[in-house]
C-alpha cells in the first residue's frame, strides 16, 4: 500500500514537472531593464492586426519554454507571461528582455529577429490572459 | 564519412517532428555572436564544391556538424569531414571539436565571442570552413595528402553587432599546427546579413519574405609569422542566402568568388540544418536523470 502511494506521488511529481505551469515564477532581480529602454513605445501599437504575426512568432520561438498559453513551463523555469508582474511591465521593458535574453537563466537573446518582429511579439504578449475558471 | 552521414540521418529520423525555429544567420564561414540555445542540438550537413583553375581538379568536400548548446554562454560542436577529388579518390579527412564562449550576458554595440577549436585533420581537407595562412596547393594527389596528418589549434575572436535589422560580424583567426612548425597562421572573415522580411505575416507560409535571410561575406588568409600579409594568399567574396524551410530546418547556399590567383575561381557551398529542441533534457529523462 505504501509502495503504491509512493509510486503515485512520484508519478504526480513527474507529471507536474513534465506538464506543469509555472505559477510560482519569481523574476530574476538581476535582470534589470535600463529606464531609457523601458520608456520606448511600441511602434506597432496603432496596428493591432500585426499581433497575428506576433502569435506566429510566439508559437515558433517561445512555446518550447513558455507554453502555448504563455503560462511558463516549470521544467524550463520559464516566466508565466500571464502574471500581473509580467503584464504590468511597459512595452519597452518586454522588448528589451526579448532582445537581450537572460542566458544565465536559460532565456536566449532574440536580437536575431528583426526589430519590428520583436515588437510584434510584445503586441501578442499583451493578449495573453489566464483562462476564465470553468 | 558516409557512416557519419548515415548516423546523422538516423538521428534526424529518430528525433524528427519536434518543433523548433532556428532563424540562423546565412553565413558559411563567418560567425556571429548568437550561440545555440541550451539543450538544443543542431545537425547540419554541408558541402564545399571547388571549381578548379586549368590544370587542377575539381573537388567535393562534405562535412557534418553536430552543434549543442551546453549552456546559455557555451556552444560545443563536432565536425566530421571528407573529400572527393575528380579522377582521384574519396577520403575521410578528419574531425574537429569547436567551442564558442560568450563572455558578456547582455547585447552590446559590439558583442565578443571567444572561439577555440582542436582539429585532427589531414592535408587533404578541403571544406575551407576557415581560410588562413598562405594559399593551399591543390595539385597533389589525395594518396599523398592523406599521409600528412595535422593536429591544429585554432582560435578566433568573433565580434558581432546588431544594427537595426542588420548583423555585422568580424572574425580574426589565429591557427597553430601542433604537428609541424609552420609558425602562427592568420586569417579573417567578415560578413553582413539581414532577414528579408521585417514584419512577420500572419499566414503560415514557406515562401514568405521573413523566411529568407541574405548577406555577403568575405574571408581569406593573412599569411603567417613567417610572412605576414596578402602575398600568395586566398581570398573569397561570397553572397549568402538562407531559407527557413520549416520550423526546424533550413537550407543555405553560397557561391564564393575567388579574388586572388591562390584561390579557387569559384567555391559553391550548400548546407542543410535541422534543429532538435531540448535534447539534453530528453536524454537525461531517458537515462533516469534530472533534465
Amino acid at each position: 500500500m505504501r509502495g503504491i502511494a509512493l509510486g503515485g506521488a512520484c508519478l504526480l511529481l513527474l507529471l507536474s514537472v513534465l506538464f506543469g505551469q509555472n505559477i510560482s515564477y519569481q523574476p530574476d532581480p538581476g535582470w534589470r531593464v535600463p529606464p531609457e529602454a523601458a520608456a520606448r513605445a511600441n511602434p506597432l501599437a496603432s496596428k493591432p492586426k500585426t499581433a497575428a504575426g506576433g502569435k506566429k512568432l510566439f508559437l515558433r520561438n517561445c512555446v518550447e519554454c513558455h507554453g502555448e498559453d504563455g503560462s511558463g513551463l516549470v521544467k524550463k523555469h520559464a516566466a508565466d507571461l500571464q502574471l500581473p508582474i509580467v503584464q504590468s511591465e511597459p512595452d519597452g521593458a518586454l522588448f528589451w528582455k526579448i532582445t537581450n535574453g537572460n542566458p544565465d537563466r536559460g532565456m536566449p537573446s532574440f536580437s536575431r529577429l528583426p526589430e519590428l518582429q520583436r515588437w510584434q511579439l510584445v503586441l501578442y504578449l499583451r493578449s495573453l490572459r489566464p483562462a476564465p475558471p470553468q | 564519412m558516409r557512416s557519419g552521414l548515415v548516423i546523422a540521418c538516423l538521428l534526424v529520423a529518430a528525433l524528427g517532428g519536434l518543433p523548433a525555429w532556428t532563424q540562423e544567420a546565412p553565413y558559411f564561414v563567418t560567425y556571429d555572436h548568437h550561440l545555440e540555445e541550451p539543450g538544443n542540438l543542431e545537425i547540419a550537413t554541408s558541402s564545399t564544391l571547388g571549381v578548379p583553375r586549368s590544370g587542377q581538379k575539381s573537388y567535393f568536400a562534405p562535412y557534418t556538424e553536430l552543434e549543442y548548446g551546453v549552456t546559455g554562454r557555451w556552444t560545443s560542436e563536432l565536425y566530421l569531414e571528407g573529400q572527393s577529388t575528380s579522377g582521384d579518390s574519396a577520403v575521410f579527412t578528419g574531425w574537429r571539436w569547436e567551442n564558442r564562449f560568450r563572455p558578456l550576458a547582455r547585447e552590446h554595440r559590439i558583442n565578443p565571442v571567444i572561439y577555440l577549436e582542436y582539429e585532427s585533420i589531414n592535408e587533404a581537407s578541403r571544406i575551407q570552413k576557415e581560410v588562413v595562412g598562405n594559399a593551399p596547393d591543390f595539385a597533389e594527389p589525395n594518396s599523398e595528402l592523406r599521409q600528412a596528418h595535422a593536429h591544429e589549434l585554432e582560435t578566433k575572436l568573433i565580434l558581432s553587432s546588431t544594427v537595426h535589422d542588420w548583423n555585422i560580424a568580424e572574425n580574426f583567426i589565429v591557427e597553430k599546427n601542433l604537428s609541424q612548425d609552420e609558425g602562427l597562421e592568420f586569417g579573417y572573415a567578415v560578413g553582413v546579413s539581414r532577414s528579408l522580411g521585417t514584419l512577420a505575416s500572419s499566414a503560415n507560409c514557406r515562401f514568405c519574405r521573413e523566411n529568407f535571410a541574405a548577406g555577403l561575406e568575405m574571408y581569406g588568409g593573412l599569411g603567417s609569422t613567417r610572412g605576414f600579409g596578402l602575398h600568395d594568399t586566398a581570398h573569397y567574396l561570397a553572397p549568402v542566402i538562407a531559407w527557413q524551410i520549416s520550423d526546424n530546418s533550413s537550407l543555405h547556399f553560397s557561391p564564393a568568388i575567388g579574388l586572388t590567383h591562390g584561390s579557387n575561381p569559384v567555391l559553391l557551398r550548400f548546407g542543410y540544418s535541422y534543429e532538435i529542441r531540448g535534447l539534453g533534457g530528453k536524454l537525461a529523462r531517458l537515462f533516469g536523470g534530472t533534465p
